[in-house]
């Protein structure tokens, strides 16, 4: 077997400038399926990224909200009635809205999301904002988001040298004294932290007993579905009871069914995958062909067809590991181009370097089976 | 693949079995079907014993290399009875034809070394057929015979910075390091000048006579007739047996 891999592996590396042809076919391949997956897998992760930060075991929201960044309200009292029952611990209500963001430094607005939870023990895992609970509970303070897009201004500079910013948010003077890193994504550009009093300060309009979404935290040792199952009859039909990680699902269905970029990238991915499956069957059945007499002539020593077909086999995997070293690599700087040019966190997962790299050998292997038919008919009495 | 079905698989039977190396009787060979049947051996019989250096001659077209793809078992005898090693040829499986080639060793008109490997490792390619021989041993005897070929210089050159008598040696060597029980050469000297053309004829004679390995050489060379123990030619697909 080391024999025969030795073989294949001479013959492959032979004509280096042609190795390194091959190699770039498969590198390009990888380098699409691994970006177009990431980016695909990176939109729909930071997309749903508040919800997965919810740590409350139980959420409230009402039957109309679709996404929580479009949410609409219910009574707050169907959350406070639910506290009462024995296995839960406490509950919170988070207000969110989108406001007008002035940016101090152009005079322009721009939409910004706003988040209202009581900083001092948030159900929901914005970090290093209950550090700065006493500060937010003074009027109109709130913090900002580290990954908000720059039209917003240079607000992270500016705080790193003052220590504070004031601006306006719907035309009330605010002040901003932090930046916390939570994350944005294609349904947000941006996001704002404040105690749920301040919130209502900013939207003077909204009635106080009107809120988006209900946190419950359980008591230790109570179980999330059959309390889950003993709450709902409480709600009656104005408010809808979910555990996180069924708001989790219902976010990520919301992206994927309303947002393209399922089938966009998904779509790419199946190019690049065809792309490099026809770029290395090609070149392994150049190099097949340019080999035939090769091929012939060991057949003629009395090598078995079994052996022939391992070598090509052999030189299809080879090209999949050869290709897909610099096309991973390649495709983790991709990633930090589009992290900085998009402003939301790409990352490479085992899971999906793992999944192209099976993919990888799949493309080399079914180009290496095509390839090899014309080694199956060399006729060995043909060197003579 | 019909007759694969067919026969019955045949036990190889050893070298030191008395009889003939190679015999034909009333070997005939077509290419084609119908109409556009061509045949090109008639009715062949002859007989190869061990030891011997048998010469085929005859003018191009005559059936010559035909013949030699039959022995080599890389065509599939149709017609008639051959016989190579004791095997029966007319009756072989594909298996059968893939160990009878193992047995063989072939010198080509063209050197057909691989490209890819140097002088060395193309001799020690052949001992892939013959796991059975540790890894040593292997190398030992392919420096050995490239050595006794005159290219010790040579061990690790590639057949593209060897001259074309040096890659006929290479091939030679290949050939014999396996110590084959036969030995098919196909106008080895045909891409060879006079004099080297010589050189790879006496060497093939040499090594033959040292290992007792019978050959079978296709040749249109007149210069190297000499070392035959018998001539046989052919003409028109049928054999003229000329004595020496």
């Amino acid at each position: 077997m080391w024999d025969t891999f030795l073989i294949a592996w001479r013959q492959l590396s032979y004509q280096r400038m042609k190795l390194v042809v091959a190699c770039a076919g498969v590198v390009v391949a990888v380098m699409l399926m691994l970006v177009q997956l990431g980016i695909r897998e990176g939109a729909l992760e930071n997309s749903i990224a508040i919800a997965v930060k919810v740590q409350a075991d139980l959420v409230v929201i009402s039957p109309r909200t679709k996404t929580i960044f479009q949410s609409t309200q219910f009574p707050r009292r169907l959350l406070m009635r639910l506290a009462g029952h024995p296995s839960v611990d406490h509950v919170q209500e988070m207000y969110m809205s989108l406001a007008r963001w002035r940016n101090p430094w152009e005079f322009r607005e721009h939409p910004i999301s706003v988040f209202g939870v009581d900083p001092r023990s948030p159900l929901i895992d914005f970090p290093g904002y209950s550090g700065l609970a006493d500060e937010l509970q003074l009027p109109d303070r709130l913090i900002f988001d580290r990954n908000n897009r720059v039209m917003y201004g240079p607000v992270r500079e500016h705080l790193a040298a003052e220590g504070f910013l004031e601006t306006e948010i719907n035309h009330r003077r605010v002040r901003v004294i932090g930046a916390i890193p939570v994350g944005i994504s294609i349904v947000s550009d941006g996001n704002l932290f404040l105690s749920p009093a301040n919130f209502l300060r900013l939207f003077p309009q909204r009635n106080p007993g009107a809120i988006d979404l209900g946190l419950i935290r359980l008591k230790p040792g109570a179980d999330r579905m059959t309390v889950l199952e003993e709450l709902r009859p409480l709600l009656g039909a104005e408010a809808r009871l979910l555990t996180r990680d069924q708001l989790v699902d219902s976010e990520s269905r919301f992206v994927r069914e309303s947002a393209p970029i399922d089938f966009i990238f998904g779509m790419g991915a199946v190019v690049g995958f065809f792309i490099g499956f026809v770029v290395v069957y090609q070149i392994l059945y150049t190099e097949v062909t340019n080999h035939l007499p090769q091929f012939a002539t060991m057949k003629a020593m009395g090598f078995s067809d079994r052996t022939l077909l391992s070598i090509v086999y052999y030189q299809g995997l080879l090209l999949s590991v050869l290709g897909y070293i610099p096309g991973f690599f390649l495709a983790l700087w991709l990633y930090q181009v589009a992290t900085k040019a998009i402003q939301m966190p790409f990352s490479m997962t085992w899971n999906r370097g793992i999944w192209v790299f099976l993919l990888t050998v799949v493309m080399c292997l079914l180009s290496a089976t095509i390839a090899l038919q014309r080694v199956r008919r060399v006729d060995p009495a043909d060197v003579f | 693949m019909s007759s694969e079905l067919l026969s019955n698989p045949t036990p190889a039977v050893g070298a030191s079995s008395p009889g003939p190396v190679i015999a034909a009787r009333d070997l005939s060979f077509a290419f084609g079907q119908g109409e556009l049947r061509r045949q090109v051996l008639f009715d062949l019989n002859f007989e190869v014993r061990s030891g011997e250096i048998v010469l085929l001659t005859g003018p191009s077209g005559s059936g010559k290399t035909t013949l030699l793809t039959l022995i080599g078992g890389l065509r599939r005898v149709t017609e008639g009875e051959l016989s190579v090693l004791g095997r029966p040829l007319h009756q072989a499986t594909t298996a059968d034809l893939t160990a009878n080639r193992r047995d063989i060793g072939f010198i080509f008109q063209q050197h057909n070394l691989l490209e890819f490997l140097s002088a060395r490792q193309n001799v020690e390619l052949m001992f892939q057929l013959h796991p059975e021989v540790p890894p040593e041993t292997v190398r030992q005897k392919a420096v050995e015979i490239l050595t006794l070929v005159g290219l010790a210089e040579r061990l690790d050159y590639h057949p593209s910075r060897l001259s074309g008598g040096q890659r006929q040696r290479v091939a030679i060597a290949r050939a014999l390091v396996t110590q084959p029980r036969l030995v098919l050469a196909d106008e080895p000297t045909a891409a060879l000048d006079s004099v080297t053309g010589r050189d790879v004829v006496d060497l093939l004679q040499y090594l033959a006579r040292t290992n007792g390995c019978p050959i079978l050489m296709v040749t249109h060379d007149n210069r190297v007739l000499d070392i035959a123990d018998r001539i046989l030619k052919m003409e028109d697909g049928r054999l003229q047996t000329v004595d020496r």
